[in-house]
């Protein structure tokens, strides 16, 4: 529900378990309770995108039979599986360019119990118009923080799990090239195109690449995208917003004319969905000119990077409770 | 149903699920033994894929008969 601060305190102070995404000076007018939440001024309201600093955005976790609020850094992120409710959903928000953000993104996938714990998250942003900075908030305690992760464990019924899925709007030809890295890294210098070894950054001026358009690879038919951050001609490195990973086929995404008519289309297969969290991405807002166009079910926060499990760019993330 | 789990994380066999977090548990177990395909190493991909499937079994009937199939 996208709500005014009045009704989000009144919501808070009747005791409900919450999410909470809204602009800093909101969330720091909150009173504490249960709830978490995280920075952006932007979101896909029922009514369309919109950016906004005098409304926030909640999901109530009506279903919770508990709940606990949890701080992480670096050294006790992963810690997050040990907390998590043995039947649960764990709601996860990092602040954009942490130092856990960027060791959760380079190693959530190698966390051997990872995938025993439903976790869905986003990581928080800021005005991109402004210098402001990135923050979440443990509503428990009242505090926020700019280099700390907050989740909220929720413990659910045992009638109910929780299932996470991902919108993609993005795919691939297979007949393009493959690129290939030799590590695990956030910042590349070379690649392997089709087996060859080149300056990577070379190779995308060279061929003209939609630095807008992903990096994409196949997880068991999941399609995962990695963002380009940035690409320095200078010094020859191109920056991502979640790491590439060795081992993994790339390639670049087919290039999408109309990103609110492909998740339209997307969208088609979800109609009896009932999300009770869901995100987009930030590029996706941006790229997309997603500003006014709803993407039905899903509504939520625009986000700087998405989890689903682990970190992905340019994605819708969501979560649903089901019946077991 | 423990053949079929190792043929799949092996790559000898595909399975496709609807489960997110079983597809990126079986991408992950790929690459993991892909990287050190030994024995010991299978056993305990094997093991975390039972462990995973053993928890969700109620919602992953369909996924189970499936791989069975495998």
């Amino acid at each position: 529900m996208f709500i005014n601060l009045e009704q989000a305190k009144n919501l808070i102070r009747e005791g409900r378990i919450l999410h909470i995404a809204a602009e800093e000076s909101l969330l720091n007018q909150l009173p504490k309770g249960k709830w978490i939440g995280g920075t952006t001024p932007y979101f896909i309201t029922e009514q369309g995108g919109i950016t906004s600093k005098d409304k926030l955005f909640v999901n109530e976790i009506a279903s919770a039979v508990d709940f606990k609020t949890a701080v992480y850094d670096k050294s006790n992120i992963f810690d997050i599986t040990k907390d998590a409710y043995s039947n649960g959903i764990t709601f996860l928000v990092m602040p954009f360019a942490s130092d856990v953000a960027v060791f959760y993104a380079k190693e959530a996938p190698n966390v051997d119990d990872l995938f025993m714990y439903p976790i869905v998250g986003w990581i928080s942003g800021f005005d991109l118009s402004t210098d402001s900075s990135a923050k979440v908030y443990d509503g428990v305690t009242g505090i926020s923080y700019g280099d700390k992760a907050v989740a909220l464990h929720i413990c659910l019924p045992d009638d109910k799990t929780a299932s996470i899925g991902i919108v993609n709007i993005f795919s691939v030809n297979e007949d393009d090239a493959v690129i290939e890295f030799k590590e695990d890294a956030l910042s590349v210098t070379k690649c392997l195109v089709n087996g060859k070894e080149v300056v990577f950054s070379d190779y995308i001026s060279e061929n003209k690449i939609d630095t807008q358009l992903p990096l994409v690879a196949d997880y068991n038919s999941v399609l995962v995208n990695v963002s380009i951050k940035s690409v320095s001609k200078e010094n020859k490195t191109v920056d991502f917003y979640a790491p590439v990973f060795s081992g993994k086929e790339y390639r670049f995404a087919r290039s999408v004319n109309d990103y609110a008519a492909s998740f339209t289309e997307q969208l088609q297969g979800f109609t009896d969905a009932k999300p009770i969290f869901s995100c987009n991405c930030v590029l996706n807002y941006l790229y997309g000119k997603l500003d006014g166009k709803a993407t039905p079910p899903f509504a939520g926060p625009v986000t700087f990077g998405e989890i689903a499990y682990q970190l992905v760019n340019q994605t819708l993330v969501y979560a649903e409770l089901i019946d077991k | 149903m423990d053949l079929k789990l190792q043929k799949l994380i092996r790559k000898e066999a595909e399975y496709k699920s609807t489960n997110l977090g079983l597809n990126l548990l079986i991408s992950r177990l790929q690459r993991r033994y892909s990287i050190n395909p030994s024995q010991a190493e299978l056993d305990d991909c094997l093991q975390e894929i039972k462990a995973f499937i053993e928890k969700y079994a109620s919602i992953m009937k369909n996924d189970i008969e499936a791989i069975k199939n495998l």
